[in-house]
C-alpha cells in the first residue's frame, strides 16, 4: 500500500512542462538538420504496377530505376528491406505509372523503350556493377552469352559468376539479363520464370522455338570489326565467341549498325 | 487498381514525432541536465534515423528508441565517470540536500528535488526502468525490450527501485 502512494508521488511529481520541452526540442532542430544534410538518404519513390510479365513492384530514385520486383515470384518484402537501407521510401502513383507505360512500349516492339537511366545502388560489388553496365550495351534484338559477358567484364572464367549476378538482378528488364543465354544457344534460366523470358525476347524479335533454341535466322555480330555473319560461315566460327553477340535477325544486326559479311551475305 | 497491399513503414520524421517529448522527457530526467539532455536527443535522432531500416516491425519502434536514448545516457554516465567530474559535482550537492526534507514528498519543490536525487542514486537500470515505467508511461514488455531483459525483470526492477525510495522516505 505505501508503495502504491510512493508510485502515485513519483508518477506526480516534478512537472517538466511540455512547453520546455518543445522548446529543448525546437533548440535541438538546427543542428540535428545540419547532420541530416549529410546522413539523410535519397528517396525512392515505389509502386505496383501490372504488366505483361506478371505485377510488379517498382522503384525508381532522383538517378534512375532503382529496383522491379516480379511479385508472383515472392512478396517483395526482402526487395523493399534492401531498398530500405539505401533510400527513403515513398510511395508515388505516378512514377510507377510512368515505368508502366515504358514496359508496355517494350513489347510493342519500341527498342528504346529501355534507355532511360538505372540506378545500381542496390548492387554491393564491383564486378557486379561491371556486368550490368556491360549489359546495358547489348541492344535490344540482340543476345549474349554467360560466358560472352564474362569475357566483357573482363573475366572470361567467369561465367558462373555471371550466373549468379543475373539471377540477382535488382533490376530486370532494364538492365536486360533476359538477353544473355547459355553458350550451346538454349536460352537458360531467368529470375522472373523461363516464361517470362521467352516472352521478352519474343517482344525483342526472336522467334524462340519450342525447344528453346534460338531460331535458325539468327546472325552472329562480332563486336570488334561491326561485321555480322550466318552462324555458318567460316569467318564467323574463326572469330572469337566471346566477342559474338547473336542477332535475332540480319535486320536487328543492321539496326544495330553492323554491316553484312560479304562472304556468307547473310540476307 | 493493384490489389497487393504495398505495406511501407511511415517516414522516420512521421513516425518519431509523437515520441519526441516522451524521449526528451526521459533524457532530462536520466542526465539530470538540460545541456546533456538536449545533446543526447539529437544524438538518439540521429542514431534512430541511421539505423531506423534496420527495425522489423513498427510496433517495436517505442522500446527499440527509448533503448538507444538509455544507451546513450549509460554510456555518457560511464565516460563522466572515468573522468570524475561528476562524482565531484554530486557529493557537494549530496551533502547539501541528503538528510533534509524528507518527508516533504507530497509535492512541494523540496520533495521534488529531493525525488529526482533519490531517483538519480538508484543503480542504473532500477533507475531508468522506473523512469520508463512511471514517467514515460511504457509497459514492462517494452522496458524489458529496452533494457535487454524479460518482462518479469523490468518489474521487479521498478519494484525494487520504488521499495528503496520508500525505504529512503
Amino acid at each position: 500500500m505505501k508503495t502504491n502512494r510512493m508510485a502515485t508521488q513519483v508518477k506526480e511529481s516534478p512537472p517538466i512542462n511540455d512547453r520546455v520541452l518543445d522548446a529543448m526540442i525546437g533548440q535541438t532542430r538546427p543542428r540535428i538538420e545540419r547532420a541530416m544534410k549529410i546522413l539523410r538518404r535519397p528517396q525512392a519513390r515505389v509502386g505496383v504496377i501490372p504488366s505483361p510479365l506478371g505485377r510488379l513492384l517498382v522503384a525508381e530514385s532522383d538517378r534512375g530505376l532503382a529496383a522491379i520486383h516480379f511479385l508472383f515470384i515472392s512478396g517483395g518484402e526482402r526487395t523493399l528491406e534492401m531498398l530500405r537501407r539505401k533510400f527513403d521510401l515513398i510511395e508515388n502513383e505516378a512514377s510507377a505509372r510512368r515505368i508502366e507505360a515504358e514496359i508496355g512500349r517494350v513489347f510493342e516492339g519500341d527498342f528504346n523503350a529501355t534507355a532511360r537511366p538505372v540506378d545500381l545502388s542496390l548492387v554491393e560489388s564491383d564486378f557486379q556493377r561491371r556486368a550490368y553496365a556491360a549489359l546495358r550495351r547489348v541492344p535490344p534484338g540482340a543476345v549474349i552469352t554467360y560466358h560472352g559477358l564474362a569475357a566483357t567484364v573482363g573475366q572470361p572464367d567467369s561465367q558462373r559468376a555471371i550466373g549468379n549476378t543475373m539471377a540477382t538482378n535488382p533490376i530486370p528488364i532494364f538492365v536486360p539479363c533476359h538477353r544473355v543465354i547459355r553458350s550451346d544457344g538454349t536460352i537458360g534460366n531467368y529470375g522472373g520464370g523461363v516464361d517470362n523470358k521467352i516472352k521478352l525476347l519474343r517482344a525483342e524479335g526472336f522467334e524462340v522455338g519450342r525447344d528453346l533454341r534460338l531460331p535458325s535466322r539468327a546472325v552472329m555480330g562480332h563486336r570488334r570489326t561491326g561485321i555480322f555473319c550466318r552462324p555458318d560461315c567460316s569467318a564467323a566460327r574463326r572469330a572469337d565467341p566471346t566477342r559474338m553477340l547473336i542477332f535475332a535477325d540480319a535486320k536487328c544486326a543492321g539496326h544495330a549498325g553492323l554491316r553484312a559479311c560479304k562472304l556468307c551475305k547473310p540476307a | 487498381m493493384s490489389t497487393y497491399n504495398l505495406k511501407l513503414p511511415p517516414p522516420f520524421e512521421e513516425a518519431v514525432k509523437s515520441m519526441e517529448r516522451e524521449i526528451m522527457r526521459f533524457l532530462v530526467r536520466s542526465t539530470g541536465d538540460r545541456d546533456d539532455a538536449m545533446d543526447l536527443f539529437q544524438e538518439t535522432w540521429l542514431r534512430a534515423y541511421r539505423a531506423y531500416p534496420t527495425l522489423r516491425s513498427e510496433d517495436g519502434l517505442r522500446p527499440w528508441i527509448f533503448r538507444i536514448a538509455s544507451n546513450l545516457c549509460r554510456n555518457r554516465a560511464r565516460d563522466r565517470m572515468r573522468r570524475g567530474r561528476v562524482i565531484a559535482n554530486e557529493s557537494a550537492d549530496d551533502g547539501a540536500l541528503d538528510y533534509r526534507a524528507p518527508n516533504h514528498l507530497n509535492g512541494g519543490p523540496e520533495g521534488a528535488l529531493h525525488l529526482k536525487r533519490s531517483i538519480a542514486r538508484l543503480p542504473g537500470k532500477q533507475g531508468q526502468a522506473l523512469m520508463m515505467r512511471k514517467f514515460a508511461g511504457l509497459e514492462y514488455t517494452e522496458i524489458g525490450t529496452a533494457l535487454n531483459c524479460s518482462a518479469e525483470s523490468a518489474r521487479a526492477s521498478v519494484y525494487q527501485a520504488l521499495k528503496k525510495l520508500r525505504i529512503e522516505e
